[in-house]
Formats: structure tokens, sequence, C-alpha cells
């Protein structure tokens, strides 16, 4: 178990305190590759600019993470409700699905006049498929019999979609769940990289435009920084709220002593 | 009084598989009735047919005196693993309508009768084989039913643990007296519980002959080491062995 976190942070530190050596040796000038501790300081000194910057991509990420439940949820009871409408929708959710965000993300923006909603629809494409395929997947993994026994007892649609249906896929929604959080921050930062100063309000992704127009490369490196933790960050905390709905009846929760 | 008439009833399935041909059987209530068949017979086609969960090709099952409440067992004991063995027990309850306070308390109560008191809260995944498939059989009782329909039931479960449900299931049987279905391809099995055997010929599955079995209840462990159970089980194994080769 120790070895499990031991590890891999001996392996950072050991790259990081690598890479600091090299740009000292190398007498590397800092505008093409700073050390981490310059890295470090940055995200210091210029945490006045990057925290609000953060927070906006944050947003973003929030919102279009919420409204890829909500629409991706929907979607799937009403695919799994009926076939019909499910093959006549699930191959255009799939077209969306495969069309580069950095394709289309130009068009929406210059649709939407509001950049805000213009990123958050960008970002909601990208995140909304694996839940709608997963929550798909899972309304249909449902125990024949138990679906049998539901309506042996004269249970509804709707009644079978509450109390079987939905907590059955609960595990697959999210394990979708897990991958959309990735993605909304994926297409947050792609989109405010297409709009690049559309906004009055700018996110991490233009203050990397920004460094990198200006030169200055260590606050580049720490706003990157911050995108990493952030998508480490959602990572884990759908992990964990994942973990906390399955704890008790789902094998992908249990400890393997069981 | 006959409960069920299953009459002249078959049943071919989309592929072309016909399950079921001019299978016969009357049920009469308040009976113990097993219906004994190699595997892949239409036993099970035969119970769900019983059970409403299919339609039948061509014949009819008539219920005299209108269908009654039923309970179903499966193979498997099919509980929803999200939840408690309460809230599963209580499920038939649940979907009836049943105000919440009274569904526990009529499902603490059948847990109670299948031996499982202090087990309300426990998740199924945290109960044995056999404590899974007394949930289950509690879930199917927990309404009172007329007809229990199961289904092998305990196909899966170990000797030591099938006996004790066996026995368990008899002391039910007595106590409430509903009619019940037992479906087995187990020869001993079906002689230690039941008054009467239908015995199934293999696929297209009909029922090829009737044995009683006169033994009075209960049935304990003497029993089912004696002479009379062993000659029973003879003629029933006989039977099976003329069925098969139908």
């Amino acid at each position: 178990m120790t070895a499990r976190f031991v590890a891999p942070i001996i392996v950072g530190i050991v790259m990081l305190a690598l890479w600091e050596a090299v740009v000292r040796v190398a007498e590397i000038p800092p505008y093409v590759l700073p050390g981490p501790v310059l890295v470090a300081k940055t995200l210091w000194t210029d945490w006045p600019t990057l925290w609000p910057a953060l927070v906006i991509t944050l947003e973003i990420t929030l919102q279009a993470l919420i409204a890829a439940v909500v629409v991706g949820v929907l979607l799937a009871v009403l695919f799994s409700l009926s076939r019909w409408i499910e093959l006549s929708f699930f191959p255009y959710a799939i077209i969306l699905q495969v069309t580069p965000i950095v394709a289309i993300a130009p068009l929406i923006i210059a649709w939407v006049d509001d950049v805000n909603l213009s990123l958050l629809i960008c970002a909601w494409l990208v995140a909304f498929f694996p839940i709608l395929s997963n929550t798909v997947l899972g309304l249909r993994s449902v125990d024949r019999n138990l679906l049998d026994l539901f309506e042996l007892y004269g249970a509804g649609r709707w009644r079978t979609l509450i109390d079987l249906r939905l907590p059955a896929a609960l595990p697959y929604f999210l394990g979708g769940l897990r991958i959309s959080g990735g993605l909304a921050l994926i297409g947050a930062v792609v989109a405010e990289f297409v709009a690049g100063s559309g906004g009055r309000e700018s996110g991490l992704a233009y203050r990397i435009l920004e460094s990198g127009y200006q030169l200055k490369i260590p606050r580049m490196f720490a706003a990157l920084v911050l995108i990493s933790l952030a998508g480490i960050a959602i990572y884990l905390l759908l992990s964990l709220l994942s973990h906390l709905l399955l704890r008790r009846w789902h094998e992908s929760a249990l400890s393997a002593e069981g | 009084m006959r409960l069920v008439g299953v009459r002249d009833v078959s049943k071919d399935f989309a592929n072309g598989v016909r399950a079921l041909e001019g299978a016969s059987l009357d049920i009469e209530a308040g009976e113990f009735l097993s219906v004994l068949g190699p595997s892949g017979c239409g036993k099970s086609t035969l119970l769900r047919l019983i059970a409403g969960l299919a339609q039948p090709t061509a014949g009819t099952i008539e219920w005299p005196s209108g269908k009654p409440d039923l309970g179903f067992v499966f193979q498997e004991p099919t509980l929803m693993p999200w939840t408690t063995a309460l809230a599963n027990v209580a499920l038939p309850l649940k979907l009836a309508g049943v105000a919440r306070s009274e569904r526990e308390a009529r499902a603490a109560e059948a847990l109670g009768h299948v031996g499982l008191a202090g087990f309300e809260q426990s998740y199924p995944r945290e109960l044995s084989g056999g404590m899974k498939m007394r949930v289950s059989i509690a879930r199917a009782l927990v309404t009172e039913p007329k007809l229990l329909l199961m289904d092998e039931p305990f196909a899966a479960l170990d000797e030591i643990t099938r006996r004790r449900l066996n026995t368990d299931l008899l002391d039910l049987w007595q106590r409430t007296r509903f009619t019940a279905v037992f479906v087995t391809h187990s020869v001993f099995e079906s002689v230690f519980l039941s008054q009467r055997i239908a015995v199934m010929s293999a696929r297209p599955g009909r029922v090829l002959s009737e044995l009683a079995i006169p033994a009075a209840y209960p049935r304990t462990e003497a029993f089912g080491t004696s002479a009379e159970y062993a000659a029973l089980c003879r003629l029933a194994s006989a039977q099976l062995s003329q069925a098969l080769a139908a």
C-alpha cells in the first residue's frame, strides 16, 4: 500500500531534481525552459493573475459537466424507453463525439454571441458522450430475472425505471462521469484556446497563450501545472463520489479482502 | 379443488425451438407438486407460462377460480445488489403500493420465517449463497401468495445447504399451505419434498407420467433415509428413464 504512494513520489522528485540540474548545468535560459524551482516561484508571485483564471476555467468545466450529466442521463433514459428514438438519434450522438472539438469550436464561437456560453457548449459537447453511452449500456444491462420479477408484480415502465433500471445503471454512469470530468476540463481549455481573447474575463488557456506571446515562459508552465492539478483533483473527487455511492454493494468498490 | 389447468400447451421460441408440445397438467389447491425432468425439457418454460411471463403458442392455461397472487423463485437468488435484504423482501409490497412502515414490518416478519432475523440491514453480497436464496424465498412469500412457483431454486447450492433449505421449505409450506410447484432435475429432491411428481419428457417437453408420494408430513431426516424413500426414488428414477427414452 505504501509502495503505491512512495514509488511514484520518488520518481517525481528524481525527475524534478534532474530537470533542475540540467537547466542549471546547461544554463538554459528561462524563456526556453524554466526549472521547476522557478515555475514554483512564478506560481507564487503570479497567483493574483492565475487564481482568477483558474476559477473561470473551473466554472466552465463544472457547468459543462453538470449540463453533460443532465442531458446525457435524460437522453439515455429516453433511448432506453424507446428503441426507435435510440435507433434514430444515437448515430448523431456518435457524429458529435467523433468530430474534433477544435474543428467545431470556431463555428460555435462565431454563432454564439456570449463567449462564456460558447465555451460552455464546446466543453459540454466533449463531455456528454461518455455519460450518454455508459448510461445507455447500464440501463440495458439489467438482470433479466429482475425484469421478469417487476413484470410479475405489475410494475409499470416508470416504476421499473426508478427502482430497477436507474440503480442498475449507476456504476456504469459513474464510470462515464469520471471520464467526462476530465474531458470537460479539456473541452473548456481547448475552447478557450480557440476563442483567444474574445472574452472580458480569461481562463487559464488564455493566460498560456498570452504568456507565450510575451515570452513569459515560467508563467506558461505555472498555468500548465494548474491545469494538470485541476484535472487530477476532478478525477479524485469523482472517484471518491463513486466509491461513496457504490461501497456497500458494487464489486468495483470492494477491497480485495472483500 | 383445481387451481390451475394446463391444457395441451405448446410453446415455440422465436429461434424455432419447440420447448413444449401438448403439455397438460392439473395443479390442486394446497398441494406440493414437483415437476421432474431432464435439463432443457421445458420445465422452466412451463413455469413461466403458468406465471404469465410468457404466452403459450397453442393451448390454454385455465384458472377455474381466477388467477391468484403468486410468488416466483428463480434459479439464482435474483436480488437487487444495491439495497438491503429487508428492502429486497419488501419489493413486491412496494410495487403493490403498500405504505413503507407496513411493508417493512411485513418484510421483517418474512425474513424471520426463513430464519434470517437480524440480517435485515445486510446487503446481498454480505450473505452466503444459501442465505441469499432464503431472502429470495422470503420475497416470494411476503405477499402471502396462494401459489408459489420455484424454478430449480436450490440447484446451485451445496448438498448440506440444499437439505436444510428443503426441510425449511416444507416447514413453511405446512405452516401456510400455499400451493407449491417445484421444478427440479433431482429425483431425490422431488421425492423428499412433494406429494405428487409430474415427470416430463425431453424436448419438446410434455408431462409423460405422474407419481404420487403418499408419505406423511412432516418429512424429516428419518424419511430421507427410510426404505420407503429409497423405493419411491427408484420408482421416480424408472419413470424419468422412461421419459428420457420416449
